[in-house]
Parts: C-alpha cells; structure tokens; sequence
C-alpha cells in the first residue's frame, strides 16, 4: 500500500511541476501560429558535397547580415548538411532580407588595362541606355509601343556590342544583356590584391550635392595600404579604379594626379553609384557581414500573416478540446468509472505534454498539434486494451482488484509493440523529414512516450486509489449498462 | 457471453474478394493517373513536390463582398502584368462567400510574388494583408522533398519489417506486412482517384500520414495476433475456431480504438485549419481500412482450409 501511494504523490508532483513549468516557461509557437516569414536558403555548390566548416562560414555570416538587419526576434539555424533556416517573425514582406541574405557580396577592386579608354566608355554608354531601358519596364511604362520601343533600343544596342541574348522573354532578354555588358566592362580591369576582407567596417550617408546615397568604406591598417598602392599607380594616368560586387562593376573612378606620389592614404574610401537609401543600406549590411564562402539560393519562402496565426491557433484549440471532450464522453458511456479514469489520466497527459514542449523546448506548430490530438487516440487506445481485459476479467467471474492487476499486466505487452512500432515512424520521420515534418513527428513521439507512463501507471494508480473507497467497489460500475452482469 | 460473433471460417472467400476488388481499383485509378492524365505520375504530386507559389489572402469587404469571376480576375491581371509568362497555368479561386482568394502558380520569386499581390490588390482590393499566407517553393526543393518523403518512408517501413520479423515467427510478420502493405496501396490508389477526379493534389503532409497509417496498421495487427497466438497456447486442437474466436475477442477493441482515434481526427477536419484538412482526411481513410484488414484480412491468411 505504501508504494501504491507513493505512486500518487509523485504523480501529483508531477503535474505541479508541469503546471508550474507552464506558467513560467510559454510554449515556443512556431510561424504559422504567430505569422512571420520563413526562408529557406540552400548552399550552392558546383562540385562535391557542401563540409561542415563551410556550412558554419555561411552560417556565421548570414547571422552577422541578419542581426545588421534589426529584425527582433529573427532566428537563423542549419538545417540538415546544406541548408539554413531564417525566421523573421512579424516581418511582413521576406522582399528585402531575400535581397540582403541572397547575394554573395564578394567587393574586388580593380584597375582598368592600358590604352581600353575608348571601349571602356562605348561600354558604359551602352550599359546606360539598357539600364534606362529596364528602369522603364520597371516603372510600368504602359505605353502601347513600349515594346516595340525597348525591341528597336535593345538591337540597336545588340548591333554595337554584337552580343545577342537568347532569352525568350523581353524583360529577361534584358537582364541578360546588361550582365553581359557589366561581364565585358569587368574584363577590361585587372585584378589586384584588394578585397572585402581588409574592410573593417562599412557605413552610408547621403551625398550632399543630390539625394542619392553614397556607401563608405574603412579599411584595415594593412587594407590600407594595398589602396593606397593601387591608387599611387594609377594616380594621373587615363587609367580608371573600378569596385566590382559579385563580378558586376558597380563605379569606376579616375584617381587624380594629385596623388601621384602617395596614393590615397587614410584607409577611407567612398562608393558613390547612385545608390538609394534602401540599396545602400542593404549593401552596406552585406559588406559588415562580409562575403558568402558559397553562394546560396533561397529555395522557400513562407509567410503568415499573424492574424491568420492566431485563427490557426483558435482552431487547433476547438479541435483538440473537442476531441477530448468527445473521447471522454465515449470513455465514461463505455467503461463507466474506468472511463472516468481514462479521462483523468488524458487530462495528465495533455499536461504533461505541454510541460514536456517547453521544457525540451519544443516548438508548437501545426503539424506539431495535429501529432497532439491524434496522440490523444494513440493514448485511449492504450487505456481501452486495458480496460477491455479488465471487462474480461470481470465477466469471467474475478473479483474486481485480481482483475484489474491481470488487466493491466496482459495488456502490456500490446500496449509496448503498438507504441514502439509508432514511435519507429517518429524516429525515421524526425531524422529524415523536413522541418515542417520534423514538428509532427516530435510531438507524437514525445506523445507516444508519455502515453507509455499515463496509461501503464497514471491510470492504475489512480484506479488503485478509486478502490480504496468501498463503495466504488460494486462490479457494475466497471461495466457498461449493455453488459451488466 | 459476446455480443459479436463474426464466422471468418466461411466468411474467408468474401474477405480477399473484397479486399481484391479494393486494391483493383487502386491499381485502375493509380494507372489511369499515370498515363491518361496530364499530369502524367501514379498520384497528382502538390508544389510541396514540384515546386510553385501558393497565395491564399482575404479581401476587405463591408458586410458582402462583390462577385467577380475567376477568369476577368486572370484577364485582369494579365493586362497588369509585364511578364506575360508567369501567368501561364495560374488557378485562381474565389471561396467563401466570395472573400478568400487562392491563387496557384508556377515558381515565382518572392519580388514576383508581390507584384503579383499588389496586382491582385488593384483588381479586387483592398485586400487584408494580416491574413496573407504565401508558399515559395523552388523546383529543386521540390525535387529533394520527394526523394526525402519517399526515403523516409521506404526507411521507417524497414524498420517496422525488422522489429515485426524479430517479434514475431516469420508467418505471422510477413501476414502483418502484407496487411500493412495492402492498407497503404488502397490509401494511396483513393488519392490516386481524388487526384484525377477532383484534382486534389498530395503534399508532404500526405506521406506523413502514410507513414503514420503504416505504424497504425502494424500495431492493430499485433495486438490481434497476440491475442490468437496467445488463445492458441492454450487450446491447439481447434486451429480455426481458436483464430475465430480470437478475433471476435478483440473486435470490440479495435472497433473502440479506432473510434476513438477517429474522433480527434473527425474534430481536426471540421474545425482544423485548412491545411490540414486533406492530412486529416487520409490519415481517417487508413485508420479506418486499417482497422479492417487487421481484424478480418491479416487472420484470414492464417486460417487453414
């Protein structure tokens, strides 16, 4: 008798500390229960497999981009060998951490070859005029011989740098073409041993002649010096400085003759390319960060609007108190007294449960709820191999304790396999599955588990306790009224 | 003293016609998919699966909203747009009292997405942003989402297949596997027959239920044969009988678990959110063929004629 109460006081112990777990640690809810946005970014790689430490490089920069963002709350972790997952709650539109996330950012500078003066400007010229061509896309130009117009600039400017894109649509025939004429401007610039790496840090203002922001650049001690190297010797000359991003020139500047003797010193430098506010302060996000190891691609995007998160949340609680109520009226009509055990012992499950997710923690999403309330069946169908042997017992004619012990002691190696084999899907399914699959499998192998304890020890012990009482000894309180005995 | 007394002795013969004429139809419908549709695969693979975009966003209204049709929404849009391209096999639903749309598209990316929206918001606005819910999902995603779905669940039906073989003697795991098996495939034809009939496409979602009705499956078959191997210990002389009389023992069992895991799942279809509707729908399907093939197909196979 002392260990049976023993039993009863842990339980309740138990649930206490879950109550109070609850109150002190709220449930994570995952994005579709709070909106936010959700992306998923996959790590290019040409050849071979993506390692661990490359994966960890991106990581470590993509966290430095995101925090430079200010959005609160944003998480970003790894997922799997070669993918990232950023979560933006709240934010409404993924447009600009898509923008900031996705490029590379890797800043060369470069100095422009001897004598290419002449092809360098007919380059720019061109890159003008389709740069204004695309603009006017942009901007919805809804004029009826719009397309007709861009066709005849664009063969125009096909003609100069014979190069024909062999896209199909207009817009990307377009795109095409200014990368390739950026591609052809890059070309005519030597590499030099300046990077991104010797920046120290990145900063924009706007310029003070116009409205168009201009993106400042510091350079280490050692950055430093490479820039005023390169600068000394081009200083004077014909000759241009040009600041690549991504392969793609973005300005090209004279040095002046000025200094021709020391380069420019101070480890300051500007890049003024008619930049807007917002394109500057993304690339000034993206050179603080520093440059991606690998490229990436964002392979999903997710997003819910926080007034739909809350629906889903209303709902998900209709649906799992529903449930329970239903399954606890069809418990106590069937099994009378065990069925009110059975609801007892759901009611500690359910709590249970909950402790259990912010403790680990685990994140609460839809799936995540939908593995709840289908554990909930898996749980009564522990409670009812039990309690159907108990009728068994009873009819055959036991006294009420030897057949509620021989019940539970027969039905516990069903209840065993039913919950391993379910527990196996779980596992494969959290190992392998996808983060959005990842959310049901946990909560219906945390469900499973716990299911085990409830139903093998909550239920007995608390029947145990109910029988203490002598007058819920009467047998046909234990049968339903269709098998009276 | 049992109010259920089912005689699977005579009864065998009608068991497997129903169960054949049930994987038939599966097979005609999973064929049928793979080769008169356009879609051309054994079941209509979603976006999760081949990648595309997903937009489902309210309107603003005063009391009603104003009808429109679907088609002068895409003609409109169309008009708007300056990719003509990417309204190529657009669907554009208009649903609840003409207050929700759901848009499908092919791959787009996120700035093509919201061109979109705001067009959309032009046409038929203003539109409730709070309640947006868009889905991005890239072709080679896609891809990758399959092969994952499809490893997971050869993996987890291994493991099953050994933990069974382990468990029990080699006839009664290979009976339980073949009810397991049988199970899936009808689950798998019905989705076949949804998707060609009422273009109901399966996502990721969908092979998380298979996955779940398979370790359903295999632990209602176990407890059944538990109990037949258990009645057998005692009385062997009576091999058919015993079987019969086993199963009618757990019928009242495996009628209540499966109710009341139906429940749950019934609630979550009603009042559930959408996305999990068609999740709710196939996992009730497998519990519900599941039920059956482990109580009257799994020990059909052991009866001796």
């Amino acid at each position: 008798m002392k260990r049976k109460q023993g039993w009863l006081f842990f339980i309740i112990f138990l649930l206490t500390f879950s109550i109070y777990l609850l109150i002190n640690f709220p449930l994570q809810l995952g994005l579709d229960l709070k909106g936010g946005s959700q992306l998923t970014l996959q790590l290019v790689k040409e050849e071979g497999k993506v390692t661990k430490e490359e994966l960890e490089a991106v990581n470590s920069v993509l966290d430095k981009r995101v925090n430079n963002l200010g959005v609160a709350e944003s998480n970003l972790q790894t997922l799997g060998r070669d993918q990232l997952i950023l979560e933006l709650p709240g934010e409404q539109n993924p447009l600009s951490a898509s923008r900031i996330l996705g490029k590379t950012a890797l800043l060369e500078f470069r100095t422009q070859k001897v004598s290419t003066s002449s092809e360098l400007k007919n380059l720019q010229l061109q890159r003008f005029k389709i740069s204004e061509l695309i603009d006017r896309f942009n901007n919805g130009d809804k004029r009826n011989d719009l397309y007709s117009l861009v066709i005849d600039n664009l063969s125009e400017i096909e003609n100069d740098i014979k190069y024909t894109s062999n896209k199909k649509e207009l817009f990307d025939k377009l795109v095409d073409t200014k990368k390739y004429i950026s591609n052809e401007i890059v070309n005519l610039f030597n590499k030099t041993d300046l990077s991104g790496k010797d920046l120290i840090n990145a900063g924009r203002r706007q310029e003070q002649t116009n409205s168009n922001w201009e993106v400042s650049l510091s350079f280490s001690n050692e950055g430093g010096q490479k820039f005023a190297d390169i600068t000394k010797s081009i200083a004077g000359t014909d000759q241009l400085l040009s600041i690549v991003l991504d392969g793609e020139s973005i300005s090209e500047a004279s040095v002046g003759s000025q200094f021709i003797n020391t380069g420019i010193t101070g480890g300051l430098a500007t890049i003024s390319g008619n930049f807007s506010a917002e394109n500057a302060r993304e690339l000034e996000v993206q050179l603080k960060g520093g440059s991606l190891p690998l490229p990436i691609e964002i392979v999903e995007t997710n997003t819910i609007g926080p007034l739909l998160g809350s629906k889903n949340i209303v709902k998900s609680l209709y649906a799992a108190i529903c449930g329970l109520i239903f399954v606890g009226i069809f418990m106590i009509f069937n099994y009378r007294i065990l069925g009110f055990v059975s609801v007892i012992s759901l009611i500690f499950y359910g709590f249970f449960n909950l402790a259990l997710y912010s403790l680990i923690p685990v994140t609460l999403t839809l799936p995540g709820i939908a593995g709840l309330i289908l554990s909930i069946g898996m749980a009564v169908d522990a409670n009812v191999l039990i309690f159907e042997r108990i009728r068994e017992e009873l009819i055959n004619g036991n006294t009420l304790i030897r057949s509620i012990d021989s019940g539970f002691l027969r039905a516990n190696s069903s209840i065993i396999d039913g919950h391993i084999t379910t527990f196996v899907s779980c596992l494969v399914l959290f190992i392998l599955g996808t983060n959005f699959v990842k959310g049901f499998a946990a909560t219906l192998g945390i469900g499973v588990v716990i299911s085990l304890f409830t139903s093998l020890n909550c239920s007995k012990t608390i029947l145990r306790f109910l029988t203490t009482y002598q007058s819920l000894r009467q047998k046909n309180l234990y049968l339903s009224r269709s098998n009276p005995l | 003293m049992n109010s259920f007394n089912f005689n699977l002795i005579k009864n065998k013969n009608k068991v497997f016609g129903f169960s054949s004429v049930l994987i038939l139809l599966s097979l005609i419908g999973i064929l049928y998919s793979s080769f008169y549709t356009s879609f051309k695969k054994p079941i209509n693979l979603g976006m999760d699966f081949i990648g595309g975009n997903e937009l489902r966003i309210e309107r603003v209204c005063e009391e009603q909203c104003e009808q429109i049709s679907p088609d002068l929404v895409i003609e409109k849009l169309r008009k708007l747009s300056d990719k003509k391209n990417n309204l190529n096999n657009i669907k554009l639903q208009i649903q609840n009292n003409n207050s929700l749309i759901s848009i499908r598209t092919p791959y787009l990316t996120i700035e093509e997405s919201n061109n979109l929206i705001a067009n959309v918001d032009k046409i038929v606005g203003p539109l409730k942003y709070e309640t947006k819910n868009s889905r991005i999902i890239g072709p080679k995603l896609g891809k990758k989402l399959l092969t994952n779905c499809a490893t997971s669940l050869l993996v987890s039906l291994f493991a099953i297949s050994l933990y069974i073989s382990i468990r029990f003697d080699r006839k009664y795991a290979f009976f339980a596997l073949i009810a397991l098996f049988h199970d899936l495939f009808i689950v798998f034809g019905i989705f076949s027959w949804l998707g060609v009939l009422l273009s109901i496409e399966v996502n990721s979602l969908f092979a998380v239920s298979l996955l779940t009705i398979a370790g359903y499956s295999v632990n209602d078959t176990v407890v059944i044969f538990d109990r037949i191997r258990e009645n057998l210990k005692q009385d062997q002389e009576n091999y058919n009988k015993t079987i019969q009389i086993s199963i009618n023992e757990s019928f009242r069992r495996t009628l209540f678990t499966s109710i009341t895991t139906l429940i749950p799942l019934l609630t979550l279809i009603i009042f559930g959110s959408y996305s999990l509707f068609w999740f709710s729908i196939s996992l009730s399907l497998g519990i519900l063929i599941g039920s059956y093939s482990s109580i009257l197909l799994a020990p059909s196979f052991l009866i001796k004629d």
